[in-house]
């Protein structure tokens, strides 16, 4: 990952005028459009989350200034508490469960075998496949009377008879296993890319060091590949944490709101219960754990690369 | 990796271990995809008989004709298609120009632009969908698509950026240089030189960006509420919520909506992990 330390271009007066201005023209598309559907709404929000705004509230009705008192609410309401607590779980578990079976999967298909190119083909397939497809398949795989997991889970040892999706804690797996089959496949395919670039003349001194394969992966193999496993991480991340569709379509954030992540209850919050500034203030809290995240990875990341460096 | 160390026994044994383990995560990625093709084509007393049949039996297209007999489906995915095409079009123009700025020059203000895509490429749709809708509502762009797929190409530039970056690094100084000497300016260094070498890049954003589009609920079902402008998710989405939709019509509706991008990013599934992995995120 080198850094550019000069422009490519030697600076020079051309007919569209001055290097020094052009970059900022070019961004300028990018930034009108920012500006008004990303950062306004932003500060939009953050000003009604101060405000006491329900939805469809009588016109004419005066909204008030309320200060912090919705995020001071936040803290005592135990569904907000409860969906911190249940994006975390997911965010969690879809980091670690997804990063780790994409590892391993590419691990092993990380040799020359027949049929190579197929696999990794078909890998990509779920990543691909829409969020409103997807939904559509899992509801009917799931269904209870008829869907083929629905069917065969009832001789299980686990009583399923509540419905996948309507019971706890089939509802959260449902919702779990549903992320990690579009996920992980994708994962595998990435991890296997830069498997490629692990030096293999440092694997084979490795073995005749002596060192086992747990050894070889250790040493050799994890430290080449750790900044696409951070960024796999990173995205695994954001994929729980902005995960609506698949959720709101298939659970509802129920059964009561026990698979409600953060932004299934922002919407909740605004057009189920119609308290618009409450679901403003959580958004405004995701947000701020969404810029919290991206500055840690970008720490994390240059921390890294200096130490490569080094 | 081709250091493989002991005897011949313990050699095919690790083989027959790696490929049953190899068969079987082809099998679970496989299956629903499978699954939803069976149904599609098979007709409903076929699918609700008991136990379930594994492969498809006495298939027909009576889903899809019922499909776009009862409901505007052939409306909802020209639809689609015409919010993708305008958002690809925005999508790939600006991501052109905001890549070669990052890439090709020096400016302040530069780690400040990459902060801002990565935030905007990390943002929950969903946390700020409602002030979108207000705004919208406001200055009357909702329902129109057009004004919808501003706010998809407002969302996936970011990522066309980090994929088109590496691809503009990746060219020699020494081109840009020789197109210089021969008078080019650096609109025509990009029109002449970078935009034809870094084409399968371009491409590549271009899927992206049709597909993100494609496969957007949120947006759409917040900013269109007419069914007739309804993109082909949320036509499908409503067409689920409606109980007597007969189960064959559902899942050829996912079939035909769903299969076309898994197709196309077979083919440039290369591209999007090397612009994730060697240009993503570099501040």
């Amino acid at each position: 990952m080198k850094k550019l330390a000069s422009p490519r271009i030697p600076t020079q007066r051309t007919k569209i005028g001055s290097s020094k201005n052009l970059p900022y023209l070019l961004i300028v598309p990018i930034c009108i459009l920012s500006f008004t559907l990303v950062l306004y709404p932003i500060v939009q929000g953050i000003w009604i989350s101060l405000t006491d705004k329900t939805l469809g509230a009588e016109i004419g009705k005066k909204v008030n200034f309320v200060g912090l008192d919705n995020y001071a609410g936040l803290a005592h309401n135990s569904a907000f508490l409860a969906s911190v607590r249940i994006t975390t779980l997911y965010a969690l578990i879809n980091v670690v469960a997804s990063v780790g079976a994409g590892l391993i999967t590419a691990l092993l298909v990380n040799r020359k075998f027949r049929g190579r190119g197929g696999v990794r083909a078909l890998l990509t397939a779920p990543w691909a496949f829409p969020d409103i497809a997807s939904v559509i398949i899992f509801i009917w795989i799931l269904n209870s009377a008829f869907g083929i997991i629905g069917v065969v889970s009832q001789y299980l040892p686990f009583d399923t008879s509540g419905g996948w999706l309507t019971s706890s804690p089939y509802a959260f797996i449902s919702i779990i296993g549903m992320s990690m089959w579009k996920t992980f496949p994708f994962y595998s395919i990435v991890i296997l890319s830069a498997l490629q670039g692990v030096p293999e003349d440092l694997l084979e001194a490795a073995t005749v060091d002596g060192a086992g394969p747990i050894q070889r992966f250790k040493s050799v193999t994890l430290p080449s590949i750790k900044p696409t496993m951070y960024l796999l991480g990173l995205l695994a991340f954001i994929f729980a944490f902005r995960q609506f569709s698949m959720i709101y379509l298939t659970t509802g954030g129920g059964p009561e709101r026990d698979t409600e992540t953060l932004v299934v209850s922002v919407y909740n919050t605004a057009f189920k219960y119609y308290d618009y500034a409450v679901s403003s203030a959580i958004g405004v809290a995701g947000l701020a754990i969404t810029f919290a995240a991206s500055l840690g990875f970008l720490i994390l990341q240059n921390r890294t690369a200096r130490r490569d460096k080094r | 990796m081709n250091v493989v160390v002991g005897s011949k026994r313990t050699v095919i044994l690790r083989s027959i271990v790696r490929y049953s383990f190899i068969a079987v995560v082809c099998l679970l990625v496989i299956f629903p995809l499978y699954w939803m093709v069976v149904t599609a084509i098979q007709p409903p007393e076929v699918t609700l008989a008991y136990p379930p049949v594994l492969y498809p039996k006495s298939p027909n297209v009576l889903g899809f004709q019922q499909l776009f007999h009862d409901k505007p489906m052939g409306r909802w995915l020209l639809n689609s298609g015409f919010v993708a095409s305008l958002t690809t079009l925005i999508t790939t123009t600006f991501s052109i120009l905001g890549a070669y700025a990052i890439s090709w020059f020096k400016w302040n203000g530069k780690f400040i632009f990459g902060m801002m895509l990565l935030f905007t490429q990390m943002l929950p749709e969903a946390l700020i969908v409602i002030p979108i809708y207000k705004i919208y509502s406001k200055y009357h762009l909702v329902n129109s698509l057009p004004a919808l797929s501003l706010i998809h190409a407002a969302f996936v530039i970011p990522v066309g950026v980090w994929i088109l970056r590496p691809a503009f690094e990746s060219i020699p100084k020494e081109v840009s240089e020789a197109a210089q000497i021969d008078g080019c300016d650096y609109l025509q260094l990009l029109r002449k030189i970078i935009i034809p070498l870094c084409s399968p890049a371009i491409l590549a954003v271009g899927v992206v960006a049709f597909f993100a589009s494609w496969g957007d609920y949120l947006l759409a079902v917040t900013m269109i509420s007419k069914q007739e402008l309804y993109p082909a998710s949320v036509g499908l989405a409503s067409t689920m919520s409606q109980l007597n939709t007969p189960i064959q019509e559902l899942l050829s509706g996912a079939l035909i909506y769903g299969l076309p991008p898994v197709i196309l990013y077979m083919f440039i599934q290369k591209y999007i992990i090397s612009g994730l992995t060697a240009g993503a995120i570099k501040g």
